[in-house]
Parts: C-alpha cells; sequence; structure tokens
C-alpha cells in the first residue's frame, strides 16, 4: 500500500509549472457540495475547472479517512456521496451508519454520531453505512439530517453532532409509525439506504426492503413516501405508492390485491424543483421481483415515475414506465432535472436512466414525453398465474444507452470456437428482446430467459449526471446477461405460488449429499454463463454514454474500466489484441465539472507495476476521450463529488471493495 | 436446524470422526489456486455451509442477488482475480453473513473459501486450505486453466 501510493506524490516538473495559474481567478473562493446530488436537481454537476485535462495526473492525495472504527466490524461497501458546507464535510460511514463531520481540508474529524439499534438495527434490510445525507439550514439554526439501517430519521445540530431537541422525540422520528399500516417495529422489512432530500423546509423520506427474488410472504410492508417539517419532524404528507381505496389508480391493482402487496417503495433518490414545487419519485416495484400472479393488474404506481406536490404529497403526474413488473428493473436512480431546447423548444425536462437502458425523457411540469413513448405489443409468458401486460413503453429517443435482450449476434465472437460454444450453450435458454418474461425453469430447456438488463446490469443507484450547460447526460452501465427464471414455491421459504430460481440437474446430488463441488452448476443449479471463462456475451461489458438531451441521440461512448485480469489473461485469448473491455461488474456514479467527467473504476485490476488497484479517469466531456488517470487503493463504490475551499479544488471519492474496507479518498493538486 | 446448530453438529462431526485434515504447510512461494489448494471433502463441507448460510443472499448457483455479488462466473473473476486467497477469507470472515457477520470460525470461512473455489473450477487436491490468513497470503486467486 505504501508503494501504491508513492505514486500519487510523484511530481515532476510538469505540474511545476501548472500549479503557478492556480490561484489567479479562484484564490479564497469557496464551492461547496450541498446535496447529495450535488444540487436537488440531482444534475452531480460542478463550475469548478481547476482540475484539468492538463493536469489531472498530478493529483495528489490530500487526505484519507478509513471508517473501520466507526462500527463494530469493518464495512467492505462504501456508498456515500459526502457534502460539504461550510468547509466542513459531513458524511455517513461505518457498519452501524455513523455520521461524521470532517475538517473539508485535512480529513481531521470533528464530531461523531452514531446509533446502536440492537435487535432493531440487526434486523433491518439495509444495512451499513448507507449512501449519504442531507443537509438544512435557515441561517440561524443548521442540521444533518439522516435515516438510520433501523429506519429513523435523526437530526443533528450540524455543528456539534448532537440531536436536535425539538425534532420528533428528542431528535428522532420512528419512520415505523404514523405509516398509515401497521409495521413491526423490530422486525418488520422496511428501511432506506438512500439519503433523504431536504427542500423548502420539507424533509422527503423514502422506503427500501429486502431484495424480493424470493419474498417470504406476498403480503409485505408497502414502501410509502412521506415528508416531515424539518423543524418539528412532524409529518407534513404521505403519498400511498400503492393507493388506497378511492384513490387514483387503485383500479389498477385487480382482486384487491393492493392491500397484501408490498414493497413499491423509493428507495432511489429523489429529485426537487423548487420552483415548481414538485418532487419526482422514482417507484420501485411491488412484492415479487420475477413473479407477479399475487398482483394482477398494471399495478400502480410500480415502476412509475411521479410528480407529488412538495408541500402536499399531491400527485400531480405519474408515468409508468414498467406495466406489471416481473424483471425487477424498479426505478433505480434519482431523476435528473435539466432545462433542454427541442427543435427550438424549451422544455423544463426531467430525465429518467433506468435498468433497462432507457433514459426516459418528460416535460417535469406536464409529464408528457418529449419524445413519442409507444406502447407496443410485449410478449407473452406461460407461468401459470402469472398475469401479463398486453403492451409494454418504448421511447422512440433517445436510443438506448446499453443492449436489451440477447440474440445470438450479442454472444461473444472473440474467436469462431468461442462464438460456437456460446451458441450451444444459449441452446437451453429463451431469448428474445427486452420484456421477453421469464420462463418456469425446465432442466431440460428452458432453463431460463436470458436477459439484459435487469439489476446484474444496467445502471443502478448511482444513476446518471449531467452538464446543465451543453445538456450531455452522462450514465455508466454495465452489460451482463442475466438468467431469469422461477420455480414452483414449496411453501416453506415463500407462501407464492412461484419464486425466482432455476431447475436443479436431476440426477445431481443434493448439496452436501455427495454432490459434485466443483465446476459452474456443481450443486445441481444451471450452468453458469461463461465461456471459456469468459462473459457470454461481446464487450464492453462496463461503459460511459453521454446523450444529447437537445437531440435526443447519444453523442458518444467509450468502454469504463480497465480489461479485468481474468479476461486479458484468459488463455483462450492469447495472441489477440483487445481493446479495452470494461467490467462487468460495478455501480458508478459520473461527475461532470466544467472541465472533466470524472468517474473511477468499478472494480480491481493489477497494473504493470504488479499492483492491485483501481483508476480514477478523467474524460474530455465532448468527446469521451480519456485524458488522465490516477490510482487508487481499491475501485470506487460511491459516487464521486467535488468542492472548493481557500482556491483549492478538491476531489473525494469513498472506496472499498474486496478485502479493502471503506475510506474516503480527498485528492488536490499539489501546493 | 438454526445456524448455531449446524454450526455446532459441523464442528463435533470434525472431532468425533477423527477427521484427518491435511493442512498445508507455511508459506509457499507463487502457489495459486490452480495448485490443488484444498479438497473435494472440505469443498462438501463448504456447500453445505453456503448453502444454509451465504444462499440466500448470494443465490444457490452463487450468481448473486442484487446487492450481493455473484461469486461465480466473469464478476467473481474480475473481482477477485489476482487478490490472494487470503483477503477473500478475511473478507468472509470479518463481514459475512451480512445478518451476523464474524459468526463464521476460521476453518468454516476456509471451506466456505475452498466452496467457491471449487465452484469456479479450481481444482481440488489432497491438502485442506487452513483458515489462516497468513498461511493464505501466499495463494493467488487465478482464473482457471
Amino acid at each position: 500500500m505504501r508503494r501504491l501510493f508513492a505514486s500519487f506524490f510523484i511530481c515532476g516538473a510538469a505540474c511545476a509549472a501548472l500549479t503557478g495559474s492556480l490561484s489567479g481567478q479562484t484564490a479564497g473562493r469557496t464551492v461547496e457540495w450541498r446535496t447529495y446530488g450535488g444540487d436537488l436537481a440531482s444534475t452531480r454537476y460542478s463550475p469548478l475547472d481547476q482540475i484539468t485535462p492538463a493536469n489531472f495526473n498530478t493529483l495528489e492525495v490530500a487526505w484519507r479517512f478509513k471508517t473501520d472504527p466507526l462500527g463494530p466490524r469493518p464495512e467492505f461497501n462504501f456508498q456515500s456521496t459526502p457534502l460539504m458546507v461550510g468547509g466542513v464535510l459531513f458524511t455517513t460511514a461505518g457498519s452501524r451508519r455513523a455520521v461524521v463531520a470532517l475538517d473539508a481540508t485535512t480529513g481531521e474529524m470533528r464530531w461523531m454520531h452514531s446509533e446502536n439499534e440492537g435487535a432493531r438495527g440487526d434486523a433491518a434490510p439495509r444495512r451499513l453505512s448507507g449512501r449519504g445525507l442531507a443537509y438544512w439550514s435557515d441561517g440561524r439554526d443548521a442540521r444533518i439530517l439522516y435515516v438510520t439501517p433501523g429506519y429513523r430519521l435523526i437530526a443533528l445540530d450540524a455543528r456539534t453532532g448532537a440531536l436536535v431537541a425539538g425534532f420528533g422525540q428528542n431528535g428522532v422520528v420512528d419512520l415505523k409509525l404514523d405509516d398509515d399500516q401497521d409495521i413491526d417495529l423490530v422486525n418488520s422489512d422496511i428501511g432506506l439506504h438512500a439519503a433523504p432530500v431536504v427542500a423548502k423546509d420539507v424533509i422527503i423520506v423514502g422506503a427500501a426492503h429486502l431484495v424480493s427474488g424470493v419474498p417470504k410472504s406476498k403480503t409485505n410492508v408497502k414502501g410509502y413516501v412521506r415528508g416531515f417539517d424539518v423543524r418539528t419532524g412532524k409529518r407534513k404528507w404521505i403519498f400511498h405508492t400503492i393507493p388506497q381505496p378511492g384513490e387514483f389508480g387503485n383500479d389498477t391493482w385487480e382482486g384487491d390485491s393492493w392491500a397484501y402487496t408490498g414493497n413499491a417503495g423509493v428507495w432511489a433518490q429523489m429529485s426537487v424543483d423548487e420552483d415548481l414545487g414538485l418532487v419526482y419519485l422514482p417507484v420501485e416495484l411491488p412484492t415479487g421481483d420475477a413473479y407477479g400472479g399475487h398482483r394482477p393488474g398494471a399495478g400502480l404506481f410500480g415502476e412509475s415515475l411521479v410528480a407529488v406536490d412538495l408541500q402536499t404529497g399531491k400527485r400531480k403526474w405519474h408515468y409508468q414506465l414498467v406495466h406489471h413488473g416481473m424483471w425487477d428493473m424498479d426505478i433505480p436512480c434519482a431523476p435528473i432535472l435539466v432545462d433542454i431546447t427541442v427543435n427550438g423548444r424549451a422544455i423544463k425536462a426531467v430525465a429518467q436512466p433506468t435498468k433497462q437502458g432507457f433514459v426516459y425523457v418528460f416535460d417535469r411540469v406536464t409529464g408528457e414525453p418529449v419524445w413519442p413513448i409507444v406502447e407496443r405489443p410485449a410478449p407473452r409468458g406461460d407461468v401459470p398465474g402469472e398475469w401479463y401486460s398486453p403492451t409494454q413503453p418504448m421511447p422512440t429517443k433517445p436510443p438506448a444507452f446499453d443492449r436489451q435482450g440477447v440474440t445470438l449476434d450479442d454472444l461473444i465472437d472473440f474467436t469462431p470456437e468461442l462464438k460456437a460454444e456460446a451458441v450451444k450453450m444459449t441452446a437451453r435458454y429463451k431469448l428474445g428482446p427486452l420484456f421477453t418474461p421469464p420462463v418456469v425453469s425446465n432442466w431440460e430447456g428452458p432453463l431460463a430467459t436470458l436477459v439484459l438488463q435487469n439489476f446484474n446490469g444496467g445502471v443502478n443507484w448511482p444513476g446518471g449526471s449531467v452538464d446543465p450547460e451543453t445538456k450531455l447526460l452522462y450514465v455508466y452501465s454495465f452489460t451482463q446477461v442475466w438468467a431469469l427464471s422461477v420455480v414452483p414455491s414449496d411453501g416453506k421459504r415463500s407462501d407464492e405460488r412461484y419464486i425466482s430460481g432455476a431447475a436443479r440437474d436431476p440426477n445431481a446430488a443434493a448439496p452436501g449429499a455427495g454432490g459434485a463441488g466443483g465446476g459452474g452448476g456443481g450443486e445441481g443449479g444451471p450452468p453458469g454463463l461463461t465461456v471459456q471463462g469468459l462473459p457470454l456475451i461481446k464487450p464492453p461489458y462496463g461503459r460511459i454514454t453521454a446523450i444529447d438531451l437537445n437531440k435526443g441521440d447519444i453523442a458518444w461512448q467509450v468502454a469504463h474500466g480497465e480489461t479485468p485480469d481474468n479476461i486479458r489473461n484468459n488463455p483462450a485469448l492469447k495472441g489477440l489484441t483487445i481493446p479495452r473491455t470494461g467490467q462487468p461488474l460495478g455501480r458508478i456514479g459520473t461527475l461532470p465539472t466544467k472541465t472533466l467527467l470524472i468517474a473511477g473504476d468499478p472494480g480491481f485490476t493489477t497494473r504493470p507495476t504488479g499492483q492491485r488497484g483501481a483508476m480514477l479517469r478523467a474524460y474530455d466531456k465532448a468527446t469521451g476521450a480519456e485524458v488522465g488517470a490516477v490510482a487508487m487503493p481499491a475501485p470506487q463504490t460511491g459516487s464521486p463529488m467535488t468542492y472548493m475551499i481557500g482556491g483549492k479544488q478538491y476531489l473525494v471519492v469513498a472506496v472499498s471493495g474486496g478485502a479493502s474496507s471503506g475510506e474516503l479518498l480527498a485528492f488536490k493538486l499539489p501546493s | 436446524m438454526s445456524l448455531a446448530r449446524l454450526i455446532l453438529v459441523l464442528a463435533i462431526a470434525y472431532v468425533v470422526s477423527g477427521f484427518s485434515r491435511t493442512v498445508s504447510a507455511l508459506p509457499q512461494t507463487a502457489r495459486t489456486t490452480n495448485d490443488a489448494v484444498f479438497t473435494a471433502e472440505q469443498a462438501k463441507r463448504g456447500e453445505v455451509l453456503y448453502q444454509f448460510i451465504c444462499a440466500t443472499c448470494h443465490g444457490p448457483a452463487l450468481t448473486g442477488i442484487e446487492a450481493a455479488p455473484p461469486l461465480a462466473g466473469t464478476t467473481f473473476g474480475a473481482s477477485w482475480s489476482g487478490a490472494v486467497v487470503a483477503d477473500l477469507f478475511e473478507r468472509i470472515r470479518v463481514s459475512m453473513p451480512q445478518d451476523k457477520p464474524g459468526s463464521l470460525g476460521r476453518q468454516q470461512a476456509a471451506d466456505v473459501v475452498a466452496y467457491i473455489l471449487s465452484f469456479n473450477k479450481a481444482p481440488a487436491g489432497r491438502a485442506e486450505l487452513p483458515g489462516d490468513a497468513e498461511v493464505l497470503k501466499a495463494i493467488t486467486i487465478v482464473s482457471p486453466q
């Protein structure tokens, strides 16, 4: 590690020449990062321009903050985006989701707050450090707001870290209460790892649940969204993401399935237009990630983008992106608010990246699609009891930013032998376009439907970013085939009729009874989707796409992430020259500044020096050309942010993964 | 069977059966997971533990589910290829399972590692993978040959 970081401090004559020009226009200037997404529009954009293509490679580590001591054990998936306000950096961190305030120039801790929630924390569906927090000030009071793993909303004095006595009960609002449903205070399936949002003195809080491929029951807690008064913690409003009788959309739930079905939370970040007074809610799918037979109907507001009034929670408009989902598409990330001009018409737009590879673009005032979204006939499946929507909405623009569906043309073709093996492998699977439904898994075939994308690929919680000047939207996605299938439930793990799963080899022994341990599918499950250790499909496996929102076109697309060791060194590729493939993993947020687009690698690779780590890369915003890269000890796991203090720009990113526990890395240019 | 009971049963089984485990010797140079660093029997024990403890989040076929990453295939390879086995062992031992981190003993963590390696087509041999991070630092995870 010491050797790795020695490279950060190497600064030759080139960087010495650059530093002289740094302080000209920016001396003494402070530029903050006050919300999770950079602003309430979730652009993740910063106007800072001190770090440039010419000096990015000279970045050095300003400070590091290791999070291990903040909880009872280290955390290895540190996802936070910190805030910086008034020279203080705030973040959630550690395995108990503590809050820390750090000196933003040195990383020195100013205060720490931690809640030991005991059994309630241990039973939380979404644990660990979470994705961040919110800051609020009226000029007199200043508060930090966050949600604990046990689903309690906490208000802290931003200056001291003390609980705010006048907020809720001594600084705490129990989010399992006053939620229009009975929720077990300890063992219920509800929590949140996203940061709350604060706008116009209203705190907006969503909900997350356990992964629902094999739900214990068709009956679960509902993921309602609520607004709270930032001063008192008093509930101002609630939005029923599963509408109750008499509410709009209740009739999209057949057979009273609205009554018992749960989930449909908003676990992604929300965005706010304070001028319009609207909050934009990206709603996930209801209970059952791959089987919806217990919830017949289109199921509003599952997988819908919903605009509600900031002060009342009343629905202004909605658009369902997936009718009656069974692909776990959710809506996984923040809607991005940006003003664009299309064919000479100024539009206040909202752009919603999704797992399925589309960016859906709407007029955020009215909810009207900017470009037509067409209801197209959708393939119908044959899972008993399932309800199939006859159509699904398909945007006509912009084009998908990642592959959708699987065809033989998508399969690996580095060599004819690899292609032939891939074709043979897929013969046991169902292939088809986007929205091809899951199958009941059969060992003789079809084993599953092969899909691109769902939760195992595409974009996820980091979402996208946008340059409000150029109207280019940036999004990272990774491309990996997932085998989607269900099996009959035996009633022990779930009371649903079908659950996610795959058929076992009827001739294989049960696990632990002498079944083969080796090889993909050795325990009787389906074979792994690899061909001689390589992905089933062609690269790129990870990419960044820039979309021109004025035109609705893709401006550029590049592979992001060094080619993984196991692909680069694969014997089947010996003698071949393979361009950078990107990596088939990761949740990567992008950071556009005035001068650069910045994103870290999602996985470890071994550099030519033999050191293992990941790179933080900078791209030309207009072309996607890589213009710089610096080494990090571990992959990016939290989305990067930037700020300026005293005329010096800092770049901060959370890294972790493998055996590297979470830490913040702060970079700056040499003094 | 509860997790604690399962672990107890396995522990007793080791002792009562007089199970003869040949633990790998002290650190050796330049060994990789292609050098038969665990036994088939150990991988079977790890499979039982995995299916009981790990499969809920990582999937019965190690495919990963949402936030729980795949432990097989190219994503696993991309994440862990080039690392030493000690890294994987310590990560599991310290932070897994997420609902009860630290509950696996060293040998049990090693057994789960053996199963994961086995599932990823690493060859089995005659010596067991020991629950000793210092020894495991000398074994690099590589793609199967």
